[in-house]
This record gives structure tokens, C-alpha cells and sequence, in this order.
């Protein structure tokens, strides 16, 4: 039975690596042909950034069902972190990244450590809190610029992006198609009746928020890179609370909503810097109407996967 | 763990749960006091009741989600006083809950998958990188799941998300689950509340076979009192947190004191 369920992956794994594969071509194609300019190629760079940033919050709210209202910490412990060892360290960026990626999850267990153990919404204050003393520290230490921030060299390329959004996609789905995953879920939905099957919530919750933070600052290193400079106040309660909104409008529990909305909602606000007086306005509004009318959010708890298996006959197993 | 049960008597092998002298007090409240209960390996024992006397509180004393401020709790001869849930779950204490407590949004199969894992070894970065480990783990997962299913007449509703299912159904999902995680002591918090008679019956029967099938040793708080007498083999009453009378059911269901607490409702 092992077997069948290896050789089915297997065939899945190759069709998948295609795509993906192809996928990477043709963007390179027209990057390097210069089809899509310097703009687009910023634009690509924000919609990957975000759809990693929701993908870290998706983990830790959609997944574990934990509020953290403080995302945009982690994205600031990661660019700086990148950023110091690029800039004052002189290593190279692949290795910045990494570096981002560890101390975020330092991070996520220094705070989740404490206040994960509770049961409640406490996380959800010490992460805004957690994220409000990063900045406030990053203005106040000289070595990295304070308020004036750090200039940064532009490295991240397509392929970072392209291959932190592969390695974070591929490691969030089979964490979620693991009895890990599973017992993460099962806290989301009861944590008393989590507890009752063996589960240990704490370990769970820890282990998605440090998960989550991870992502999170490998999204911070990727920023740093990008766009030339970094500063506190870029990540200050509103970066936050954009990341939050990627989750809930996309639908709570959903990865492919999470992603979506970040794509959609990197456009829209791309598109209304034309406006940038009314430009919050009409983001707010967007927001409240799909609220309106789509309150469990443009996927609910679905994927792309459930929308395509009403083609498909129906699957005993989804073990992939 | 194996060395103490060896060096202990054959009396003590017997026997899987031993309560001596166990109570807990909320401020000055004393839910339960002084209770003294002991269960043999295979026995099918009925823990009955007035309501608000206690009864859910043995549970979750017994399966750590409270801990005792006196007395004593042996599992197999070992003491478990203050183990959290989580441990005493993969020790082998299962229960159900009298408030259904399913993972709602989640399929019937995954429900019972979730459980089934407390004995999966593989750990997160097996899973991450899909190693031999996660797969051969996962299967038997898949394959206790459905026989669990199957065995609980769930089979038509696996993709199902468990708070759609009926009230029943839900509640032998709640079993279904327990026995996931192949317990050796089952706890049941009246299985059969808001059923009919006839579903009453049926999950009696059930139980009955469950017992002999997995060798499990079962403690069951039921309401209704012809339900309990006739499917224990011993029973236990609580009244105000205090045991009031232990014995095989044509006795308790003589016993003044049993009768008196239950003033008013029918002892038949």
C-alpha cells in the first residue's frame, strides 16, 4: 500500500516539477528580453514577496488558527538580518537569506515560546508588541541606520524568488499533508479534544508560529534586496495588518486564498498608486465590499486543488 | 515502565485503574471527594449519577485535564497524577466528550486520521522530506482509519465534514475516534444522550462489541439509567462528589441511598 501511495507521488512530483520548471523558463525568457521591464519586474517582485508573506501568516492563522497581528516584525528581524550580512558583513546573499531566515525563527520561538503555552488570544498582543519593539529598536541602533534606514544593493533575481517560493510552497504542503499538519488543524478546530488525541497544542503552535516567523523573514531578506533601501517604518502596525488581510480575504485555512489574494491585492494596490491620494480609500473599499459579500473569504476553505477534483472521479486517498 | 508492571502482583496486573482517595477542589468547592474506584482490565463498568455530581470531573481528572489536590490516580500501576492529556492519551486512556467535540471543519476521515497518528513515529522533516518512514506510516494511518470507519458504519460519510454529520452519527464518530488511538482504557461520557431508544440500543450493542474486539477495558458515565444497567457489569454512584454506592447493577438497583439521590426519577 506504501508503494502505491510512493509510486503516485512520484508520477505527481514529475508532472508538478514540469510545469514549475516552464513556468521559471518563460518568465526568465521575457525578463532577460526585456518583454517585461524594470517596472514589471518590481511589480513580479512584490506579488512573490507578498504571497510568501501571506504564506507565512497562512500558516500560523490558517493553519494553527493563532493570531498574530505582528508579521511584519519577522519581515523586518529578516531584512535587516540580510541586510547586515550583505552590506557590513560582505557574505554572499544566498547565505544572508539563510541567516534571515534562522534568526526569524529565533524569533518566533522567543516569543511563541511564552505565550503560545496559554491558551487564548495573548499571542495576538505580544506579536503586535513583539513588532512594535523591533521598530522601535531598529530606530534607535545607528548600526543600522536608524530612522534613515539602510541602502541596500539590488541582488534578489527571479530565481531567489522563484526558488524561495518553491521551497516554501513544497515544505508548507507536505507539512500540511502530514499527520502534523493534521494535528494542527485538529488545534485550530479544539484544542481540548486536540489535547485528548495525543496532541501536544503547544509544540504545535510553536512549531507553526516559528514556521510561519521562518517564511516571514525569508521574505524580509528578499525585500531588503529589492528595492533599495529598507527603513523602520516600512514595517510598521500597517504592514502587519496588510498581511493579516492577504489571509482573511483570501478565506482563513486556505493556501491557494492566501495566494490568490496576495496577487490580487499587490496588483490592485500597484495599479492605485496612480491615485495615492484616494488610493487607501479605494483599497478599504474593495475590502469591505468582498467582506460584504464574501465574508468566509474569495476561497472559503477551499483550494485550487477541490475546484479541479469536481473533474476528476472521486479519490479515496489524498495522501500526497 | 515494564519492569514495575512485572514486579507487580498478580492482583495488581488484573487490574488497570486504581483510584485512592482522589478529590479536587475549585476554591472552596469540593467536586469530588475522597473517591475511591478501582476498574479490572476488560471489565465494562457504568459510573452513574444526579446531575452536577461530579461524574465528567473523574473524567477529566483521570484524563489529565484536571489534576487531583488529593489522593492518588494508578494507571497500570504507575502513578499519573499531573500528566497532561496529550501523554496520557498515547499511554493508552481515550475518552469522549458529553458536549460532542469533533474537529468540525475537517472530513469524518480525517477526524479518526488525526488520532490514528499518536503512533506514527516519523517526525516533521520525514514528513517535510517525504522520506520511506512517512509513507509507510501514513498507510497504516489510512488503514486503521477506514477499518475504524467501517467497523462504526461511517463509511458512507468519510469525505463528510464532521459537523455536518447528524447528532448520532457524530457521537459514534466521537468512538470511532477514541479507538484511533487504541486505547486501552476507553472513557465514554453518556454516548447515548439525545439518542432514541432504538440508537440507544444499537450503540449499547456496539460498545459490547467493541470491548471484545479491541480487549478494551470501558468506563461509562450514562443518564439513562436502564441504558447503564443493563450493558455494566459493576457500577459506581456519585452523588455531590461522593460515592455513595459500588456494586453489580440488581444491587444499586436496590439501594436506598442510590434511590434517595435520585429522588423522583424512576430507578427501573
Amino acid at each position: 500500500m506504501g508503494r502505491t501511495f510512493a509510486m503516485r507521488s512520484w508520477t505527481r512530483v514529475g508532472g508538478v516539477l514540469l510545469a514549475l520548471l516552464v513556468g521559471y523558463g518563460v518568465v526568465e525568457l521575457a525578463l532577460r528580453s526585456g518583454w517585461i521591464g524594470r517596472y514589471g519586474e518590481n511589480v513580479l517582485m512584490a506579488i512573490g514577496i507578498n504571497i510568501l508573506l501571506a504564506v507565512s501568516l497562512h500558516v500560523i492563522l490558517g493553519l494553527a488558527g493563532q493570531f498574530s497581528i505582528g508579521q511584519a516584525g519577522f519581515l523586518a528581524v529578516g531584512a535587516y538580518t540580510a541586510a547586515v550580512v550583505t552590506t557590513r558583513l560582505d557574505m554572499p546573499f544566498e547565505l544572508a537569506l539563510l541567516a534571515a531566515v534562522v534568526v526569524s525563527v529565533l524569533m518566533g520561538l522567543l516569543v511563541g515560546l511564552p505565550t503560545l503555552r496559554l491558551r487564548g488570544d495573548y499571542l495576538a498582543i505580544a506579536t503586535l508588541g513583539f513588532a512594535e519593539i523591533i521598530r522601535i529598536s531598529l530606530l534607535n541602533i545607528d548600526y543600522v541606520g536608524g530612522a534613515a534606514g539602510m541602502q541596500l544593493p539590488h541582488l534578489t533575481t527571479w530565481t531567489h524568488l522563484f526558488v524561495s517560493l518553491v521551497i516554501v510552497f513544497a515544505l508548507v504542503l507536505t507539512f500540511t499533508h502530514s499527520a502534523y499538519g493534521r494535528a494542527t488543524l485538529a488545534v485550530r478546530e479544539d484544542e481540548i479534544a486536540a489535547e485528548a488525541m495525543g496532541i501536544s497544542p503547544t509544540f504545535v503552535k510553536v512549531f507553526a508560529f516559528a514556521f510561519g516567523a521562518g517564511i516571514a523573514g525569508l521574505a524580509g531578506g528578499l525585500y531588503a534586496h529589492t528595492f533599495y533601501v529598507i527603513q523602520p517604518v516600512d514595517f510598521g502596525f500597517l504592514k502587519s495588518f496588510e498581511i493579516l488581510v492577504f489571509v482573511v480575504l483570501g478565506g482563513i485555512g486556505s493556501l491557494s486564498g492566501a495566494t490568490l489574494a496576495a496577487v490580487l491585492l499587490t496588483i490592485l494596490s500597484t495599479y492605485l498608486q496612480q491615485f495615492p491620494e484616494i488610493r487607501m480609500i479605494l483599497y478599504s473599499v474593495v475590502l469591505i465590499l468582498i467582506m460584504l459579500f464574501r465574508p468566509q473569504g474569495l476561497l472559503g476553505d477551499r483550494e485550487f486543488g477541490d475546484l479541479l477534483s469536481v473533474f476528476r472521479p472521486k479519490k479515496g486517498a489524498d495522501v500526497r | 515502565m515494564k519492569d514495575k508492571s512485572l514486579v507487580a502482583s498478580a492482583e495488581g496486573e488484573r487490574e488497570i485503574l486504581r483510584l485512592k482517595g482522589v478529590g479536587i477542589r475549585f476554591g472552596g468547592l469540593k467536586a469530588v471527594d475522597n473517591l475511591d474506584l478501582y476498574l479490572l482490565r476488560g471489565e465494562l463498568v457504568g459510573l452513574i449519577g444526579p446531575n452536577g455530581a461530579g461524574k465528567t470531573t473523574v473524567f477529566n481528572l483521570l484524563t489529565g485535564v484536571y489534576v487531583p489536590t488529593e489522593g492518588e490516580i494508578l494507571f497500570e500501576g504507575q502513578r499519573i497524577n499531573g500528566l497532561p492529556p496529550y501523554v496520557l492519551a498515547r499511554r493508552g486512556i481515550a475518552r469522549t466528550f458529553q458536549n460532542i467535540r469533533l474537529f468540525g471543519n475537517l472530513s469524518v476521515f480525517d477526524n479518526v486520521r488525526i488520532a490514528a497518528a499518536v503512533h506514527s513515529r516519523y517526525r516533521t522533516w520525514e514528513a517535510m522530506l517525504r522520506l520511506p518512514r512517512f509513507y509507510r506510516e501514513e498507510a497504516e494511518m489510512y488503514r486503521v482509519s477506514e477499518e475504524l470507519l467501517e467497523l462504526m458504519g461511517l463509511s458512507a460519510y468519510r469525505e463528510e465534514k464532521a459537523r455536518n454529520l447528524p447528532y448520532g452519527l457524530q457521537r459514534r464518530l466521537e468512538i470511532a475516534r477514541a479507538l484511533a488511538l487504541r486505547p486501552k482504557l476507553l472513557l465514554l461520557d453518556e454516548p447515548a444522550a439525545g439518542m432514541n431508544p432504538q440508537e440507544s440500543q444499537d450503540l449499547m450493542r456496539l460498545i459490547r462489541e467493541i470491548r471484545e474486539r479491541f480487549s478494551l477495558t470501558i468506563l461509562l458515565i450514562e443518564h439513562d439509567m436502564s441504558v447503564v444497567m443493563g450493558i455494566s457489569e459493576r457500577i459506581y454512584v456519585l452523588d455531590h462528589g461522593v460515592l455513595i454506592a459500588e456494586g453489580p447493577p440488581e444491587e444499586i438497583r436496590r439501594n436506598r441511598r442510590v434511590i434517595e439521590a435520585y429522588l423522583g426519577e424512576e430507578v427501573s
